[in-house]
């Protein structure tokens, strides 16, 4: 099984890389044959690299999360999905350039650099814990491709009011459609992640006895998580929309992104467990 | 094969003189009448307000333009029109130029999706007149087919290639769902409507149009399920619609950067459209730097379009090639037809031949050893001509060669002696001489 497991990791960045090529050239060209091989070369990868974190998880004993670089195939494999079944739903298959871009340079981090440790603390052994850490990631997964779905909005809609009728014109979806997606992916990453601030809450107690409700990561999370909810509200309720609402969204990915370095290099945070 | 066409389009005519030439179907119906006694066994009229093409085969088998121009331009006395007008084609060039009609690509604007209905309909009536024979039917499926095949496997009818609808292409990338959007469309005439068929057919959900005098707006409403706003309370009414063109022929501004800026207060900054496709313009165009506000002019739009007609220029050579396939094919069955003859005339020899020994010994053997020896013939008249049948439809079929197939079809001939005649070079002088 463990070569297995190497070989899969040796594959898998190249496998992701190919369907990236193959959004890419279909971004450029558009080709009715390259429409849904494309589709099919991202199944096969994403199918590949749950059974490669399945076969880990089985071979070592504990979830692939107990070292940065496991953390970082997770993110990887959890963008991946999202974008998957974002586009299956929707239908919208020309944004997967941008989006699958980020589990490119995540899978390639974890290829190069990933151990396979058998031994790991006990802490990070833990059933709750292991569940909070993926619930956690599907939710920064669902912010990361609402992020990347804003951006692709304001990049549509600077062309389109300055009459520009280019590449971007012709090859994105509609600023409506990409506020939908957008607003979507929020959706999905806040339930994933109050589900994982839930059972934070759950499992601080027991492992980390002497924690404070005022810790860093804790209150950063909460801060981002609010922004985000008030977004979801105010589309949901107050009927934003368009720019408006997708300045929110940046604003609380950002957010998102500034917590995780302050809480986990530049202060000491009990989350950090490597 | 003496097809024989004139044509007459934007290359060889101003538009009035186009348009002054176009043929309704009851004046194609009298001229058909007029063709058939005097000058073609089959023929058809295509005629638009762009073009007019006239192809036949004479009755007599003539390479005559002349026939088909004077009978053309004497029927429809159009001032100014000569033969310098027209273009001519014959015989390979006549169907290739018929197929590339029906792709569009011949057209004022590369990938016309109209001109395949419009060149169905003229074979159509011609097959109602009784003025098609087997060669022009074959013409006009093969026709059909190319004209379906450019649609179906390459680019040349994609995107937006008049304003109207470069507007429309705009506004999708604005808003996903239209049926959940509505429009608004001021001034209703042929720009206007035009505008407010494409977003009808696209299934906007909510239309509405207003013009000065209401009566044409009316008109407008009734046809496309339009609900009419006064023209005078125009400004009241603006906030209501997501998408707003504006097509009228008034010489000012209707619509100022305020009226705009007072509309997505009410709209509390939800995003709307303006198509303003009027000139001189009808909406400020300083309402651009409003934010959720996309302004679009004729100016920009006719980038859009400009796109779009590069793009299906460069889907001309993938059209070409497709028009080259279905020409082999074509030729490949018209290069049978020669060889047909020729078959039956050699089976039909050989079985006078079987008939005439059979009848010799009927009298001479009972009737059980007779029916067996007939059978016997029939099959070895079977065995020994199924190699030289199948040969020589092989032959035809394959060559684009017509000399190739008449100098087969008289070898055949020319060995048993099918035409009575034994100057067989004279002969396949003479065929080929027919068939070109």
């Amino acid at each position: 099984m463990l070569n297995i497991i190497h070989i899969l990791n040796l594959l898998l960045p190249v496998l992701y890389l190919i369907t990236v090529s193959a959004y890419y050239v279909d971004f450029i060209r558009k080709t009715a044959k390259l429409q849904n091989l494309k589709r099919y070369s991202l199944l096969i990868t994403v199918a590949l690299h749950l059974i490669y974190l399945l076969l880990r998880t089985i071979e070592f004993d504990h979830l692939p999360m107990t070292n940065k670089f496991e953390v970082f195939s997770l993110l990887a494999l959890n963008i991946a999905l999202c974008y998957v079944i974002l586009e299956i739903w929707s239908d919208v298959r020309e944004t997967g350039l941008f989006i699958l871009t980020i589990p490119v340079i995540f899978q390639f981090l974890s290829s190069a650099f990933i151990k396979d440790l058998v031994d790991v603390p006990t802490v990070l052994n833990n059933k709750l814990l292991g569940i909070h850490v993926v619930s956690a990631l599907l939710g920064y997964s669902g912010f990361a491709v609402s992020a990347v779905y804003g951006v692709l909005y304001y990049i549509l809609y600077k062309e389109l009011k300055l009459n520009k009728f280019g590449l971007v014109f012709n090859r994105l979806p509609s600023l409506e459609h990409l506020e939908k997606l957008s607003y979507y992916s929020v959706i999905c990453g806040f339930i994933f992640l109050t589900f994982a601030m839930i059972i934070g809450i759950v499992w601080l107690p027991q492992a980390f006895p002497n924690f404070s409700y005022l810790d860093p990561k804790l209150i950063s999370t909460t801060v981002f998580w609010i922004i985000f909810g008030v977004g979801i509200m105010a589309k949901a309720v107050g009927n934003w929309y368009g720019k408006k609402v997708i300045k929110f969204y940046l604003i609380g990915f950002v957010v998102a992104m500034l917590s995780m370095f302050f809480a986990n290099v530049l202060v000491k945070s009990f989350h950090v467990f490597y | 094969m003496n097809l024989i066409g004139i044509s007459i389009n934007h290359r060889t005519a101003p538009i009035e003189l186009r348009e002054a030439l176009y043929l309704s179907r009851d004046e194609i119906t009298e001229l058909v009448a007029y063709l058939k006694e005097n000058v073609l066994s089959c023929g058809f009229i295509l005629s638009t307000c762009n073009r007019t093409e006239l192809f036949g085969i004479h009755k007599y088998g003539k390479i005559d333009f002349n026939l088909i121009l004077d009978a053309l331009i004497n029927f429809k006395k159009v001032d100014g029109i000569s033969a310098k007008n027209f273009e001519k084609y014959f015989a390979c060039s006549a169907v290739n130029h018929i197929f590339q009609v029906s792709t569009g690509i011949d057209s004022l604007i590369i990938g016309d999706s109209q001109i395949l209905g419009q060149a169905k309909e003229a074979f159509q009536l011609s097959e109602d007149l009784n003025f098609m024979d087997s060669i022009l039917r074959r013409v006009y499926d093969t026709s059909l087919k190319v004209g379906k095949r450019a649609i179906k496997e390459t680019k040349i009818g994609e995107g937006a290639v008049t304003i109207s609808f470069a507007a429309v292409q705009v506004v999708e990338k604005i808003f996903s769902s239209l049926e959940e959007k509505s429009a608004l469309v001021i001034g209703a005439g042929e720009t206007g409507q035009l505008a407010a068929l494409h977003l009808r057919d696209l299934g906007i959900g909510k239309l509405a149009v207003s013009n000065r005098t209401i009566e044409r707006a009316r008109n407008v409403a009734e046809k496309l399920d339009a609900e009419i706003i006064p023209f005078e309370n125009l400004k009241d009414d603006l906030h209501r619609f997501d998408i707003i063109f504006s097509a009228t022929s008034a010489e000012g501004l209707l619509i100022q950067f305020d009226d705009i800026k007072n509309v997505m207060k009410k709209r509390k900054g939800n995003p709307v459209c303006l198509m303003d496709i009027a000139l001189p313009r009808d909406i400020d165009p300083t309402v651009r730097k409003l934010d959720n506000v996309f302004y679009n002019d004729i100016d920009s739009l006719k980038v859009v379009v400009d796109q779009n007609l590069k793009k299906r220029q460069e889907e001309i050579p993938l059209v070409k090639n497709i028009i080259m396939e279905e020409m082999i094919n074509f030729y490949g069955w018209y290069n049978t037809l020669d060889v047909v003859p020729t078959i039956k005339t050699m089976r039909e020899f050989f079985e006078s031949i079987a008939n005439d020994e059979l009848e010799k010994i009927k009298n001479k053997v009972g009737t059980e050893e007779y029916e067996k020896i007939n059978d016997m013939t029939r099959r070895l008249l079977g065995r020994l001509l199924h190699n030289p049948t199948m040969k020589l439809r092989e032959i035809a079929e394959k060559g684009v060669n017509s000399e190739e197939v008449a100098r087969q079809s008289l070898l055949v001939k020319s060995l048993f002696n099918l035409n009575g005649n034994d100057s067989y070079e004279n002969e396949i002088n003479e065929e080929i001489n027919r068939q070109l």
